[in-house]
């Protein structure tokens, strides 16, 4: 590699010395200094010389730089006559956040792979793309958006910790990420949390703080964490390095399968979604990203439709990772760039469980699930809309944690 | 010329005859280090080892055009890493998972071969085969990719999973009686009957060169790869994959991992010949046929070693797979990763310095076998363990104690 490199660049380096050395003729004569100096003319062909050199090394040098830095100005979209301009003061994150991201995490994560199955294009009557987020450290994609947030803490900040008070894959990959950079991670569970999430924690290396079950208990004990060691608090979706740190998926997926024309994200507070949707919006501005939601927790479709974020009093479904409602900086992003919402029920969800398990061989969790239940849904086959959705992503966002695969 | 542009040109010339110079010099390097490779490959052992199909049933020429063949049916499946099995065993294992391959194992790839390798004539006739196991269902798979129909004769004990795998790959199931004289005869008459060809599941020099492939893409994949542990059975996929690697790199090691319950090939390889047993008791269903003609020359000279594990370790490995690796692997699938992990593997001091390892793990968990309670492991896979304690399972992954 140094070899080739010193090939290339020498002859700019001689061209250098020459041009300086062509602007003092006086070494190349060889004569000795006279005791008066006899004033030379200078030849002009040395200064053109020497100068060309100059110029030709600089205009190159001046080329690397701009291919370099060219990707940093994306062309603006425009959709329906109207400017969209992705960028960070309209959003949380953007393309270029979204590209750090992937240079801070891609040393940690795993780069997963994507898989087709004929069958399952056989069953749906498009081309399926699986992104198998399901074999992310962590067993799920949230550990990009953690090791993002992590690995951007400054040092001092670092090496107070962090807090979060979520009990699900968030908490084991922020639990996972911490120990990657040697820092404490708080985890805040509620008291009657299942024992495998509790386990996940444990097994990453997180240290349990138990508080009782209601969300306000869980948040007062975080804020107390908070303030008692100063450690940062990192939310598990409204947060500008979570949201780029997800959004590296769509890096990846169009990376490895340019030709994907859709992308089907699973939606519960919207920081996948978001992130998904900035990238792939801003790399290829015609895609089209349709988000998949339970019925019994359709709050992001129930906002889209109300033009203002929804909460629902009580969530119903198999899901459970999908139960969370949307935040302040992942809603503008679902509004605007979330072209539609599909909503299945649970028993779509568990059959597209089944049937990835069965034909894809790969066991995830319902949420994980509901994107290929999506595609096999009524609503999306039926609808014309999406007729010529030919070439379909879809993310499996998680694998299955509880062994719920024994008989029970 | 000026004689100042003489001076100019003075250093360029030096540095074009330099970099020639260093260019001649890195090239006569390379080519006395191929020679150097081949010679260290031809004197091992004083054995002259020629890995040619005058010796064996396949070589590396048979399994690329294999690769040529099939690569447009099969699945080009991924490799996977894990920092925390990395951990646990001490070396860097990289995963080729043949689990996600069509049919659910590594046994699509041969059946792949052999069928499209067929003549038109030959083909129409179809093919029959006596196995029930995957290479039952890969080669109804891939006779229904070629449009031919595909003969399956399978025991009436058999259970009803396996049967429902050969029906949902288009293959038409042929009844016989459980025992292996009977199901035999059955073959031979569809065979006369029909003209069908019988693919063997193992002893075929066509499958061989499918199973080699995966060597193939493995060594694209992770080329820094220093080991290789191959499951072992009747020694159709650990041929393919020996032959190949060590026609690509001789200098990597070809391990075989067997299960105690049925370790013929180790017995096989301690004796000097083919030896059967009487019985075979394992959970591993896939790894209980014996050695064939054509795979126990290449287990013989080829493979380095073979490492025996029990039912345990093996159960082991299929929870580590799952809960690490998020991969639901079958026994006869994790029996790879159990061999790393088995003392007789970490305390041999010959394999002290394989710490590139790359495991196969064939085949995918189905899901009929999860369900069904008959099945020696299913119960291991949640909560409830039998013979394994959750907790010394997670002295591996955490080194802290249960809280709560």
């Amino acid at each position: 590699m140094a070899y080739t490199l010193s090939f290339i660049l020498f002859p700019f380096v001689i061209a250098v010395l020459l041009s300086i050395l062509g602007l003092c003729p006086r070494f190349f004569t060889g004569k000795t200094h006279r005791i008066r100096p006899k004033r030379r003319r200078i030849d002009p062909s040395f200064c053109i010389d020497s100068l060309s050199n100059l110029i030709v090394v600089l205009v190159s040098a001046f080329g690397i730089w701009t291919l370099k830095e060219g990707s940093k100005y994306p062309p603006q979209s425009y959709i329906l006559g109207l400017k969209m301009e992705v960028n960070k003061e309209k959003y949380a994150a953007d393309l270029s956040s979204i590209k750090e991201a992937h240079a801070r995490i891609s040393s940690f994560i795993h780069k997963t792979p994507v898989m087709t199955s004929e069958s399952l294009d056989a069953i749906s009557g498009r081309r399926l793309f699986f992104k198998c987020e399901c074999f992310q450290k962590g067993g799920a994609f949230k550990f990009r958006g953690a090791c993002n947030a992590i690995f951007s803490l400054d040092d001092q900040q670092a090496a107070k910790g962090v807090v979060t008070h979520s009990s699900g894959n968030h908490a084991a990959a922020l639990a996972l990420a911490a120990k990657l950079r040697g820092i404490t991670a708080y985890v805040v569970i509620p008291k009657n949390a299942p024992e495998c999430k509790v386990q996940n924690v444990l097994r990453y290396g997180g240290q349990i703080i138990w508080s009782e079950a209601p969300v306000q208990s869980r948040e007062e004990i975080a804020t107390k964490v908070l303030q008692e060691t100063g450690a940062a608090f990192i939310h598990p979706y409204d947060d500008v390095r979570i949201i780029s740190g997800q959004g590296t998926v769509s890096l990846e997926l169009l990376e490895q399968a340019p030709q994907i024309d859709t992308i089907i994200v699973p939606i519960s507070g919207g920081g996948l979604m978001s992130g998904v949707a900035l990238a792939a919006k801003s790399i290829n501005p015609a895609i089209r990203i349709l988000a998949a939601e339970p019925k019994g927790a359709n709050d992001a479709a129930q906002s889209k439709a109300a033009g203002r974020i929804v909460t629902l009093p009580e969530t119903n479904t198999v899901a459970d990772g999908l139960r969370a409602f949307l935040g302040e900086l992942t809603w503008p992003v679902v509004r605007d760039l979330v072209d539609d919402i599909i909503t299945v029920d649970d028993t779509e969800i568990i059959d597209a469980m089944r049937l990835c398990y069965e034909i894809l061989k790969v066991a995830i969790e319902p949420s994980g699930a509901i994107g290929l239940a999506a595609v096999l849904s009524d609503s999306f086959r039926s609808n014309p809309a999406w007729k010529d959705c030919n070439r379909i992503g879809i993310i499996l966002s998680g694998v299955d944690q509880t062994n719920a695969l024994e008989p029970s």
